[in-house]
């Protein structure tokens, strides 16, 4: 028998069993922000709104809407506002509903 | 007179019947519709030994007559317009369209005179995959999506992190 072929077996699978069980390389991904609501304050949800570049957050009095679908998960938001914001670990988004997509996450920080 | 209700209702058992119908044998036809490429990257890379889509029974097909899905990337340049309807049209039914990526679910392109900006502009899309990249492991799981084999999961993610917030699950 190949020597190829043992050494193969020995190391085991590399192919991974998603979506059966977990796979251990998506903790790794770049994933959409997650929002802290008391953390979060007009003046943060405004800036933060100002520099993503792809249009996925907006603000309509005191609810921001996030558009995971446009979110490129970039971490402009989670670096301008460490502690309002911060990844959120999902990667599994599709969905037969795009509107499913878009969420409102209330603001609810102490104004200045 | 159909409801709302019997009409979504009619939709699941449509979109079962489907399922059933494709088993562990579905074509899919890539089509790009002027993204970056860095999703096409993305989708090459289920071919590869670690996540390996073959096991799932998908497979890649060059020809829209043979597929049974369109996976779409890009925003949709208009110029494109055309040659992804008849691509549709070329595909025998019953047929699933997949808009994968942010551009293709309207997020980094605005409508304007070059792109319709959304793949939903042009073509009924039945499932959205997001991600700029969407990684390998995000399509499969659209792709499990698509022929219902994966519940999605989005319905009830709120992206809120704190735990004691209203809403909050995250």
């Amino acid at each position: 028998m190949p020597l190829w072929f043992v050494r193969g077996l020995r190391r085991g699978v590399v192919t991974t069993r998603y979506p059966a069980r977990p796979d251990g390389s998506a903790a790794s991904l770049p994933t959409p922000p997650a929002f802290r609501p008391r953390q979060l304050t007009r003046q943060i949800a405004d800036r933060i709104v100002a520099i993503c570049p792809s249009q996925a957050l907006s603000r309509r009095d005191d609810v921001l809407i996030f558009d995971a679908g446009a979110c490129t998960a970039c971490g402009r938001c989670a670096e301008a506002a460490p502690a309002a914001v911060s990844a959120s670990g999902e990667f599994e988004l599709a969905t037969t509903d795009r509107s499913a997509l878009i969420k409102e996450i209330p603001i609810l920080g102490a104004q200045p | 007179m159909i409801t709302g209700q019997d009409e979504a209702e009619a939709a699941r058992r449509l979109r079962e019947q489907v399922a059933a119908q494709f088993g562990r044998s579905l074509h899919i036809r890539t089509l790009d519709t002027g993204s970056c490429a860095v999703c096409e990257q993305e989708i090459r890379l289920l071919t590869a030994p670690h996540y390996d889509l073959h096991r799932l029974g998908f497979f890649f097909t060059p020809a829209p007559r043979h597929a049974d899905l369109l996976l779409v990337t890009g925003p949709m340049v208009r110029a494109f317009g055309a040659a992804a309807r008849k691509t549709y049209q070329a595909m025998p039914g019953p047929k699933i369209v997949v808009a994968t990526g942010a551009c293709a679910l309207g997020g980094v392109y605005l409508q304007d005179p070059f792109v319709h900006g959304n793949v939903g502009q042009v073509l009924p899309v039945d499932v959205w995959i997001p991600g700029c990249p969407p990684s390998p492991l995000a399509l499969l799981q659209g792709l499990g999506v698509a022929v219902s084999r994966l519940a999605e999961k989005t319905p009830g993610l709120t992206f809120i992190a704190d735990p004691d917030s209203p809403g909050g699950d995250t």
